[in-house]
């Protein structure tokens, strides 16, 4: 199952990304074999490198920086907070993680709307910021912090409570502040957590679909995902979709390779 | 009911690992037998070789008149308590006990009868309706010995069994399992790295190390006379002495003093005296001055420096001496060594 | 002093995440109940079923909901009794490189059955006739989510010592008396929890049915609630915000359920 489903799925990947197969027309019938144009095409085009740096920068800002960031200082804050504060805080976390994509998509939509849109309200703007249209990047990015923190969240605090509490008393014995012992007796014990964390974030975040939903076929918002998207089944190409799929493909696993790299020789 | 018999008996692990070395050994029916040693010994190895859970690589094994080398567990009619119990988290009392006979098709009715018979036996009264973790640990313990009760097995295997309990609960229970044991009369073969335990436990012990066996006999001869130097540091609660030491013309001498004369040849020995066969005296051959006190309870551990060796003494509760005081040290029953292996 | 600004930093700090979190959820349960639903987020106007009332009336949405739970019990079905058996052997059989195996799995079905795969899968869909098709999901939704469950159960069934059905064996109880009087209720937990999560993740998933099922007769809810257009062209908010409530509550409540009764077994170790 997992062999037909994983593995077939990236050699066919190979095989139609070197063909000109299209959806309709003559060469959905008898696709030729173009070898490698597939991929020159996708180096040399500008706008698949456009979408690239999108997803580069989404990925950065939003799973990086912001899931990571926030799940951590969530964890830590809620660390020895009341505990229907944690409950609730958890709960509404969890809540925005669990919720199906189409249905906060939605929300967020409502959110970011020019009229009537909490956004716009709360930050007083009048009149309102049509946010998905003239700040797509943003908005998708902020959406994926709010989606997707809970993981982070649940990841650091099931890490910092594997912290012998003995570890923390030590530290406040030797009167270490507080940034001292988050940087002396924290972080060397949750690195393995925030690595894997880390690198599961980012490769989710970098197939996500769901900004799709929020910002459609905006240009200035659109991130690989759509862009494999609107080639392949909007526009009926799919040799060249396939020969980007490859690439992306390549990239999440050289990320991986560079993430255990990173991981054997810091931890071993 | 039936005695054990393994010949020639080896396990190889994938990797090279050797965990049991051409293992003979003969265990007479009826008999309570301790497999004894440190950790990665091969005891384990050996306990779970004889249930089938693990294949020889060559040898055999034998219950009663059957050859079981090949058989699997489940039909060499013996019964394993594990060192966790493996009590069946799911089920109540009754039903871990009833587990064998449930395998064996029996009806519900006839075999929860006979759980509750067992059990009311091992004092489970009151607890049959109850799920393991609602349990002791001492309770649980005996729940697992219900189990293999249950099933009449030709032999007992117990891997650890008291090593989850508490020191004190641990002694309570070894009375119990000793006296289990005598009223059934059946067969066990106990795992142990607990020296006292075995001491206490069974007629006879196998003490082992990598993959061998180093000594056989009974306790009193496994405690007075250990054939090697490891035996020897193994048993006993306060460790024995082993002295670097010489014969000469059948003069055994450790630190240049005469301990005693016997009939072995000259050459470099290791002389070992338990420290509760060492007296403190006002006149021995060994004289230095009292290093350390231990209380032993009723007895302490006093430790001398003679000549740059430590010699341990165990003394009476009304005859401690102060650290510090010089005294003299009459050593009986000396035992000598030589590349290891008892010579005298 | 330093105490006192720690203290407030905090607050502030769970203030603004409270915040941040709860209000786009807000919308979510006050616009169903509104009579004319805006996009901000304030309590109902005129107070109203109506909008649930036309859930009613629309063709596709109660089918939508039917399709989305045979995709997500078909999924579930498929990927338990899979996963259970792939984690028990990977768990109890000593492979060489078996971890390394489950985590190389694990990085792939993660990497592959996001976007990247979109368009080989689509195309064997598509030459295998299974567009428009329920199994096709469900297939490709096992596919996706197998390598994921088998982590999660393995790590669960870890926990279970071997000493079960080893002792289980001495007692003479055959591998299939094993697996089922005692390997599977003891797993019970954990099975538990992957047929949940399961669920909830076909449940919400958008992507693989929005490429796949063209007809929206079979379109689970998801895919629909994407068409929910007044003929003005402009989103039918009521029915939307109606609909995703409705649509949203089964997710949570099974949440609730295993949280309830298992609590979160959430292994922070997703160890290397």
């Amino acid at each position: 199952m997992i062999g037909v489903f994983l593995v077939f799925p990236g050699l066919w990947t190979l095989y139609i990304g070197a063909t000109n197969f299209r959806l309709t027309g003559v060469s959905a019938r008898e696709p030729d074999f173009v070898g490698l144009d597939n991929f020159e095409r996708a180096l040399t085009d500008q706008t698949f490198y456009h979408s690239l740096w999108l997803t580069l920068i989404f990925v950065f800002g939003s799973a990086v920086v912001g899931q990571n960031g926030l799940g951590f200082t969530l964890a830590w804050a809620l660390r020895d907070a009341r505990k229907w504060i944690r409950r609730t805080l958890e709960a509404l976390v969890l809540l925005a993680w669990i919720l199906p994509s189409s249905v906060v998509a939605f929300l967020w939509i409502a959110m970011l709307d020019r009229d009537g849109g909490t956004i716009n309200a709360l930050l007083g703007t009048v009149p309102g910021i049509a946010w998905t249209v003239e700040y797509p990047l943003l908005s998708i990015i902020v959406f994926n912090i709010w989606r997707g923190t809970a993981f982070s969240m649940m990841l650091y605090s099931a890490a910092l409570s594997s912290i012998p509490p003995s570890h923390l008393e030590t530290a406040r014995l030797a009167g270490s502040s507080g940034t001292q012992t988050l940087r002396d007796v924290v972080f060397p014990h949750i690195k393995r957590h925030a690595l894997t964390n880390t690198l599961l974030i980012t490769l989710w975040t970098f197939n996500d679909f769901t900004p799709f939903l929020i910002t459609a076929s905006d240009y200035d918002a659109e991130i690989i995902a759509t862009f494999i998207y609107n080639k392949a089944i909007v526009g009926g190409e799919m040799g060249y979709s396939g020969a980007i799929s490859l690439l992306v493909l390549l990239m999440n696993l050289l990320l991986a390779l560079v993430y255990l790299r990173v991981a054997r020789r810091r931890l071993a | 009911m039936a005695g054990i018999e393994i010949s020639a008996l080896t396990k190889e692990f994938p990797g090279g690992v050797q965990a049991l070395n051409g293992l003979d050994l003969s265990i007479a029916d009826g008999e309570f037998f301790a497999l004894l040693g440190p950790s990665g010994c091969g005891k384990t190895t050996l306990l779970r070789t004889i249930a089938g859970l693990e294949t020889p690589t060559s040898g055999s094994v034998r219950i009663g008149d059957r050859d079981v080398t090949r058989l699997p567990p489940g039909a060499r009619n013996v019964a394993m308590v594990f060192q966790d119990y493996a009590l069946f988290p799911h089920m109540t009392i009754e039903d871990n006990i009833a587990y064998p006979l449930k395998i064996r098709r029996q009806a519900r009715e006839t075999r929860l009868k006979h759980a509750h018979d067992v059990g009311s036996q091992l004092g489970l009264d009151g607890l049959m309706r109850r799920r393991p973790a609602e349990l002791s640990g001492g309770q649980q313990q005996r729940v697992a010995l219900a189990r293999a009760v249950a099933c009449h097995p030709s032999a007992f295997l117990f891997d650890e069994p008291l090593s989850n309990l508490d020191a004190r609960l641990r002694l309570e229970a070894r009375t119990f399992l000793k006296r289990l044991q005598r009223q059934l009369g059946v067969t066990t073969v106990f795992v142990t790295h607990d020296q006292a335990e075995a001491l206490a436990l069974a007629d006879r012990i196998a003490v082992m190390e990598a993959g061998r066996i180093r000594q056989i006999g009974t306790p009193r001869e496994v405690f007075g006379r250990p054939a090697n130097t490891f035996v020897a540091g193994f048993i006993g609660s306060t460790p024995m002495n082993l002295l670097p030491g010489v014969v000469r013309d059948g003069a055994v001498l450790v630190a240049a003093q005469q301990l005693s004369v016997l009939d072995v040849p000259d050459g470099e020995v290791v002389v070992g005296v338990r420290p509760e066969y060492v007296a403190v005296t006002e006149n021995g051959p060994l004289a230095g001055a009292v290093a350390t006190v231990e209380n032993l309870g009723t007895s302490s551990l006093v430790t001398v420096d003679v000549d740059g060796l430590s010699i341990g003494a165990v003394v009476p509760e009304d005859r401690e001496v102060e650290p510090g005081t010089r005294v003299a040290l009459n050593p009986t029953r000396v035992l000598v060594y030589r590349d290891g292996e008892l010579v005298s | 002093m330093m105490l006192v600004v720690k203290r407030i930093l905090t607050y502030v700090v769970m203030g603004v995440g409270t915040a941040f979190f709860a209000l786009p959820v807000l919308w979510l349960l006050s616009a169903p109940l509104d009579d004319t639903p805006t996009y901000a987020v304030r309590p109902p106007r005129t107070f109203s079923l109506d909008n649930f009332a036309s859930i009613m009336d629309n063709r596709y949405a109660v089918a939508s909901l039917v399709n989305s739970t045979i995709l997500s019990l078909g999924t579930m079905v498929l990927v338990v009794s899979a996963a259970a058996l792939a984690a028990y052997a990977l768990s109890r059989a000593r492979v060489p490189g078996r971890d390394a195996l489950i985590y190389l799995l694990l990085l792939l079905s993660s990497v592959v059955t996001g976007t990247a795969a979109m368009v080989p899968i689509f195309l064997l869909i598509f030459q295998l006739g299974l567009i428009d098709s329920h199994f096709g999901v469900i297939l490709v939704l096992t596919g996706g989510l197998l390598p994921a469950a088998i982590f999660l159960l393995k790590d669960f069934i870890d926990t279970i010592p071997p000493s079960f059905e080893e002792s289980a064996r001495v007692f003479g109880a055959s591998p299939l008396q094993i697996l089922r009087q005692i390997v599977v209720p003891v797993a019970r937990p954990g099975l538990a929890t992957i047929a949940v999560w399961t669920v909830v993740q076909v449940w919400g998933s958008f992507l693989t049915p929005f490429i796949l099922l063209r007809d929206p007769d079979k379109q689970p809810a998801a895919v629909l609630v994407r068409t929910f257009y007044t003929e003005g062209g402009s989103p039918n908010l009521g029915l939307i915000a109606a609909f995703s409530l409705l649509y949203s509550i089964p997710v949570v409540l099974m949440y609730l359920l295993a949280w309830s009764r298992y609590g979160f077994r959430f292994h922070g170790g997703i160890k290397t």
